[in-house]
């Protein structure tokens, strides 16, 4: 198991479309690939478990993900943090 | 997303005529029509969906005069030829000799001039006069018309009304389509067309129909065909439905990314009309018929101006909006205190 800590850096927080993203980026992998904010833990491949996170901007992410392919899940996961999630 | 019906592909057909013998005896009921010329002149054909009011040809300017369409003379025109006498009439008509339209039509049943009358004996060209008002009459036959000459074309899909709106289903054989439709009609949902629907656009609408041989038959895969409106009654079959969602039953593809959350909605374009459209993954155990009726109460809402995603993703933008002003808050209070 891997874990790493992310801000959420875009405007409006984790909305519809940045979770439908992180949805699809996470389902690539095999990996299960798990966000906890405020001790709440969401499974990344469930776009409502993602939602219900409501992380504003400017809240820290603890992800984990574990399985054959953690290493990469999580690399693709902080990149598209750091994209601010391609739309915005 | 891969679109494995593409309606732009399809071969799309148009009439290029109607022959005013067909139209004559198919409508002389409804519109109360009668011929006026011998049976014979009934050999010309309709071949543009607009009606022209002659007035400026009548009075002499035929610089721009659309001859090619049905010439209607309603009251203003057949006011003005009464009103000018008979040499002035054998003069408008004389020039107007060399233009052949395909049908000329009197409305309020009008008296006959005997100067029209002679022009199109000539050309052999149908009057016909109508008991119907001008505008009553131009409506209708206008409609009449537009529907004949609109473009059209045939898709192997399944067409169901539910709760009023009208799905069209496509997808590969084998799919499911037919079995989903009869699911559908047994609960209480209206089928207008399985395997072949015929779709006609008019105006900026698509109209779905099925073909008159097959009419509500079908064929399900073990049993043989059946017949839909005899099995479960008048309330389970309509002959037209406008198509207002397609939906396209896709066999599960790993991979592959589904529509999540219904925020940026698919579109199909239909004989040049855009038609909104759902792909639903199909794997084994999973209810069509739910979520045909949710694609369909979802549509209902929507067409209301409640567009669900939107809604839940305003809100969720909201709280998150105010859960990073009391952060900053909270941040500012402790800077405070401490």
């Amino acid at each position: 198991m891997v874990t790493i800590e992310l801000t959420v850096i875009n405007d409006s927080g984790i909305h519809a479309r940045p979770a439908a993203l992180i949805v699809e980026t996470a389902t690539k992998f095999k990996s299960n690939v798990i966000f906890i904010k405020d001790g709440m833990r969401a499974n990344a491949k469930s776009i409502m478990n993602i939602m219900l996170l409501a992380a504003e901007p400017g809240a820290v992410i603890k992800v984990e993900t574990e399985g054959p392919d953690e290493a990469e899940a999580l690399a693709a996961i902080e990149s598209l943090f750091l994209s601010r999630f391609k739309y915005e | 997303m891969p679109d494995s019906i593409e309606f732009n592909r399809l071969e799309i057909n148009r009439k290029r005529s109607l022959p005013v013998r067909d139209f004559y005896y198919q409508f002389k009921d409804e519109l109360s029509l009668t011929i006026k010329t011998p049976e014979s002149s009934l050999c010309t054909e309709i071949i543009e969906a607009n009606l022209h009011r002659p007035g400026l040809a009548l009075a002499g300017f035929t610089g721009v005069y659309s001859y090619q369409r049905v010439q209607i003379i309603g009251t203003t025109e057949w006011s003005y030829l009464e009103s000018v006498g008979a040499e002035k009439r054998r003069e408008i008509f004389a020039r107007l000799q060399d233009y052949r339209s395909p049908l000329w039509v009197l409305t309020h049943n009008a008296g006959l001039h005997e100067e029209l009358l002679q022009m199109c004996l000539t050309q052999n060209v149908p009057i016909i006069t109508t008991s119907r008002e001008t505008l009553d009459f131009c409506t209708e036959v206008q409609d009449i018309l537009e529907d004949w000459f609109a473009p059209y074309c045939s898709v192997h899909a399944s067409l169901v009304d539910v709760y009023g709106v009208g799905m069209l289903y496509v997808g590969e054989s084998g799919v499911g389509k037919s079995e989903c439709v009869l699911d559908l009609v047994e609960r209480g949902h209206r089928l207008v067309a399985d395997d072949i629907v015929h779709l006609i656009r008019k105006g900026h609408s698509i109209i779905g129909k099925g073909n008159k041989i097959l009419g509500h038959h079908m064929e399900i895969r073990g049993i043989g065909i059946v017949d839909v409106g005899k099995l479960f009654g008048i309330r389970a079959i309509r002959n037209t439905k406008k198509v207002e969602v397609v939906v396209e039953l896709q066999k599960w593809r790993d991979g592959e990314n589904y529509e999540r959350t219904g925020l940026d909605p698919l579109t199909t374009d239909v004989i040049g009309v855009p038609v909104s459209k759902v792909i639903i993954p199909i794997s084994p155990g999973k209810n069509i018929t739910v979520i045909s009726e949710v694609i369909a109460m979802n549509m209902l809402l929507k067409m209301n101006g409640i567009d669900a995603a939107k809604l839940f993703n305003e809100k969720l933008i909201e709280t998150m909006k105010n859960k990073s002003r009391l952060n900053s808050l909270t941040r500012l209070s402790t800077e405070v205190y401490e």
